[in-house]
This record gives structure tokens, C-alpha cells and sequence, in this order.
């Protein structure tokens, strides 16, 4: 197999162009969401948006319109449940997320036909994305990619120290929404390249093995981006001889991240021990 | 409705057993989940021994010996990674999850029909599990709960005061070590029953809502293993109900997890009113 060859067909060219995009944005965001210590929450987001892609379904409405309404909810819901003192953050994203899944296989199973086109929306299938998901994707991703510019600082500092933020008269609440809202939009637009379970290892693996390689924050995220792309592009060109294409671009991110983490200057395990 | 006329049927009994002794023990290993705040540890076990589940499947071996060895090595790899500084605990973790699951996924395309085994692996078929299931489920859930009585009172002193666990001369990491094995048997005994988004509501869920309702932690382990039975009773119940006297099929493990959220709802509202009582 030549890598050219394989794109010469139109749902590979489609496959490539959507990995570029979502493994690019997917990095960028993941630098945030390790920064605020949110992989738990972004997982929890994924599985939520479950119940309302099958009622998006159902009704016959875009998918991407039924897990964006959902994951807003479980966004407010998380932050509620998480806002009483006897109730921690990780209890109420445990909860959140199974009650949320259960919520979707429940209304499934009350459907006839129940496995139908079901491991699409959990393990992806980029391969077969649509012209019409390649522009929302674009679209969500323009969207993301200018807020997260145009609110750079805000954010970052919003991050590191809340208290300052506030100090400084920012919005903080408004600010931590407009996170997670990235974030969501980030998971909802990835679910047809990697599909919901996995949109976490997208945006967690390649800021995490960015962060091994620098220290400034522009750099990682640029880097970031940078990988995320690649293992988008690297794991659809394995996955054209295999099926599974979502989870193999996983692994392409994963791998780097171990060679990474072995590797890297300064942070290395190699670097650290001696 | 009945909460007894379903269970006259063999294959209702079973399930009826099976979601007991899990529900119960997955609430008593739940409490220190919840303690602890591990309830992403719990997920990601529940997502990594797929690769195991499907090893032994596509060579023809037992499932719980494949799952048995993958939870073990990532309650292993668990206890020890994580310590670095730059990558952090829950990016570590979420990775490890992540590409588990993945390498399942892969491997499990290669085979045919694969739609069907993953649906089973997520969602658990608890109404179709047979005399042999059971047995293993409770020769493992038996394991796990030797395990749990006898660290128990280290296992709670490690989850309120680190520093003085290490003084009295415990190892924190073993019992860090033992925590994620306990946690790796729960969802081992249950996942290829119950499914593993229900194996993760079973230790949270009920725990989480017991939390809410006392702070005493042998009472709150009580309750959580009742809440989990009962949710699991109940949940079966009203599945078949539903399912046979309306003709609106709900799926039986699915059914259950809801039935848990509501009984945390219930008591997210009532604890308040506890709290004010008690003052």
C-alpha cells in the first residue's frame, strides 16, 4: 500500500480531511481540558450525548443538533449535582454518565431493531462521513479554534487561578460555561470520526504528549494540534486495510504518547533517570 | 405491580441472584470508590478488560479467565503509573482506557459480527446468563468479598488519613494496589452478565446515594449494598412488567441503572431535610 494510492478514492479523501480537522481541533482544546482537569468530565460528556443521538434519531432531527441539546444538560447537571458539598465532582460525573448512557440504551431498546447502527455512533466510522459532516465539522471547528484565540488569556488564567480572574472583574462562571461548551462542541463534532466512547482519547493523548515536549503553552497547543492531526491521518491510512478506523487512530495517538513519555527531553522517563 | 410473580421463571430467578449478590457487592466496594473518589478508576476497569474479554474469545477460552487477566494488569498498571508529574493521574488514566478499549475494538473488527458482541460487551445480556455464569459470578464476587472483609478497616484508614496509614506502617501503595484489584474483581464478575456502563452504576450510583444519607461509613456500606440489591430487584421487575404486560420492551440492565439514578435523585432531595432534622 502507497499512502497516495489509498487516497485516491473520494471516501478516503473525505476520511483524511475529517481526521485532519477533528485529530487538529481535538489537540488544541485537549490542552485546556488537561490544564482545568477535565479527561473525566470530557469522557462523561461523550457517553451523555448517547441519549440524544438516539432521540435525534428517532425523530429524524440532526444528530449533531440531539447531542449538542444533550450534552448542555449534562453540563448544567454535572455542575449542579457537583455544587453540593456532599457530593463530589468524580460521584456526580460517575452518575451523570451511566444514569445519561443508561437514559439512551433504555430509549433504544423500546425501538425495534435494537443494535442498529449503533456501534457507529460508539466506536466511530469515518470512513463513511458525509459531505455534510466535513462542513459542520469545519464549521464547529472555525468556531472553537477563533473563541479559543480570542478568549486565550481569559481562559488560561481562568485555569491556573480562578481567584485572580475574579480579582480581575472577568466573569469567572460565565467563563468555565464557555469551557465546557467548547469542549461539548469539540466531543459532538468528533463522534463521526471516533465515535463517542472514544472522542476522549483524541483530545487527551495528544495534549498529553505535547506537554511532554514543551513548556509553553501556544507551543503545546500548537503541537498538540499538530499530533492530533497525524495520528488522524496515520490511523485512517492503517484502518483502510482494517476496519476499525476510529479506534486505530486511538492507537496511532496512544503510541506516540508512549514513545513520548519515554522519550521526550527534560520529562522523559529516559531524561529522569539519568 | 409484582415484585414476586416474575421470578417464578428459571431464567428470571437467575438474573434475580445474579444483580443481588453484584448489586451488594459492588455497593460495598462502591462506598470506598466513593471515598476515595476513584469513580474514573472504576470506569476505566470497566472499559479495559474488553481486550481481555475478546483475546479469549477469538482463541476460545474462557472469558473470565481473559477478562480476569487484563483487569489484574490494569489494576497493576494503574497503582503505578500516574505518578509523573507533567502527565497527571486522570490524563494517564484516561489514555490507558482509551487504548485498551481500542486494541478490543480492533481486534474484535477482524471477526464477523462483530456489532453484536459489542453491544453485548457494553449493555450485558442479564436475562440470557446460565447456570455456568452464575457459578463464576459468584466464585469471583466470593474472592472479592473475602478480599474486602479482611482490608477493609486498612482500606477505610487509607481513604480519610494517608499520612497516618503510612505511620502505623502500612504500605499505601499495596493498598492502593488491593483497592484497584477489588475494583477489577467487581467489574470481572459482573461484565460479561451485566455489561459494563451497568457494572459502573452498580459501584457509583448506590454508594454515591448512601453517601448523601449517613456519615457513618459502616452504615453507609450497609445501605449502599441494600440500595444496589433492591435497585437491582426492582429494576428487573419493572423491565419485565413493562416489557410483558405493556409490550413496550425495556432493556433489563438499562432499566436497573435508571432505577439507581432515581433512588440517588430521591435521596440528593431528601438529605437536606435529614441534615436539618439532625441539627
Amino acid at each position: 500500500m502507497t499512502l497516495l494510492d489509498a487516497f485516491a478514492d473520494g471516501f478516503a479523501r473525505r476520511a483524511l480531511l475529517e481526521a485532519v480537522m477533528v485529530g487538529g481541533l481535538c489537540g488544541a482544546v485537549g490542552v485546556h481540558v488537561l490544564l482545568r482537569r477535565l479527561p473525566f468530565f470530557t469522557m462523561a460528556l461523550g457517553h451523555a450525548t448517547f441519549p440524544g443521538v438516539v432521540v435525534a434519531a428517532l425523530v429524524g432531527i440532526s444528530l449533531f443538533a440531539g447531542a449538542a441539546a444533550f450534552g448542555a444538560v449534562v453540563v448544567v447537571v454535572v455542575a449542579l449535582l457537583g455544587a453540593r458539598d456532599r457530593v463530589d465532582d468524580t460521584s456526580a460525573v460517575g452518575v451523570t454518565l451511566s444514569g445519561a448512557f443508561a437514559l439512551g440504551v433504555l430509549l433504544l431498546s423500546a425501538q425495534a431493531g435494537f443494535s442498529r447502527d449503533l456501534t457507529a455512533y460508539l466506536v466511530g466510522s469515518i470512513v463513511t462521513v458525509r459531505p455534510a459532516d466535513l462542513v459542520t465539522t469545519a464549521l464547529v471547528a472555525a468556531a472553537v479554534l477563533a473563541t479559543l484565540a480570542a478568549l486565550h488569556k481569559e481562559l488560561v488564567l481562568g485555569a491556573f487561578d480562578r481567584g485572580g480572574l475574579a480579582a480581575l472583574g472577568y466573569p469567572v462562571l460565565a467563563l468555565d460555561v464557555v469551557m465546557l461548551l467548547l469542549i461539548e462542541a469539540t466531543v459532538v463534532s468528533s463522534i463521526p470520526a471516533v465515535g463517542t466512547i472514544l472522542a476522549v482519547a483524541l483530545i487527551v493523548a495528544p495534549a498529553a504528549t505535547a506537554r511532554l515536549w514543551t513548556e509553553r503553552l501556544r507551543a503545546t497547543m500548537a503541537l498538540a494540534a499538530a499530533l492530533g492531526a497525524t495520528s488522524g491521518v496515520v490511523g485512517v491510512a492503517i484502518s483502510l486495510q482494517w476496519r476499525a478506523a476510529g479506534a486505530t487512530i486511538v492507537l496511532v495517538a496512544a503510541a506516540l504518547f508512549a514513545v513520548s513519555l519515554v522519550v521526550a527531553p527534560r520529562h522523559g522517563l529516559l531524561a529522569r533517570a539519568t | 405491580m409484582n415484585l414476586f410473580e416474575p421470578f417464578t421463571i428459571p431464567y428470571m430467578q437467575r438474573a434475580l441472584l445474579e444483580v443481588l449478590v453484584l448489586g451488594a457487592l459492588a455497593g460495598a466496594v462502591g462506598v470506598l470508590v466513593v471515598l476515595r473518589r476513584l469513580a474514573f478508576v472504576g470506569d476505566a476497569l470497566t472499559h479495559t478488560v474488553f481486550p481481555g474479554l475478546v483475546i479469549a474469545h477469538l482463541l476460545g477460552r474462557s472469558l473470565l479467565a481473559g477478562a480476569l487477566a487484563f483487569g489484574v494488569l490494569t489494576a497493576v498498571l494503574l497503582t503505578f503509573l500516574g505518578s509523573h508529574r507533567r502527565v497527571g493521574d486522570d490524563a494517564a488514566l484516561a489514555i490507558l482506557l482509551t487504548s485498551l478499549f481500542s486494541l478490543g475494538v480492533v481486534l474484535i473488527s477482524r471477526t464477523r459480527g462483530f456489532t453484536a458482541d459489542l453491544t453485548v460487551f457494553l449493555f450485558g445480556r442479564v436475562l440470557a446468563i446460565d447456570r455456568t455464569d452464575l457459578a463464576q459470578t459468584l466464585a469471583v464476587a466470593g474472592m472479592a468479598a473475602i478480599i474486602l472483609t479482611l482490608a477493609h478497616k486498612e482500606l477505610v484508614l487509607r481513604a480519610f488519613d494517608p499520612e497516618a496509614t503510612a505511620a502505623m506502617g502500612y504500605r499505601t501503595r499495596v493498598l492502593d494496589l488491593v483497592l484497584n484489584l477489588l475494583i477489577a474483581l467487581v467489574v470481572v464478575a459482573a461484565v460479561e452478565a451485566v455489561g459494563t456502563v451497568l457494572v459502573i452504576a452498580l459501584i457509583v450510583v448506590p454508594a454515591a446515594a448512601a453517601r448523601l444519607l449517613t456519615d457513618r461509613v459502616a452504615a453507609m456500606t450497609a445501605l449502599a449494598c441494600l440500595l444496589g440489591a433492591a435497585g437491582g430487584w426492582l429494576g428487573l421487575a419493572v423491565s419485565y412488567e413493562v416489557s410483558v404486560d405493556h409490550d413496550l420492551r425495556l432493556a433489563a440492565g438499562a432499566t436497573i441503572v435508571v432505577v439507581l439514578v432515581a433512588m440517588f435523585l430521591l435521596a440528593a432531595a431528601v438529605a437536606p431535610l435529614r441534615r436539618r432534622w439532625a441539627r
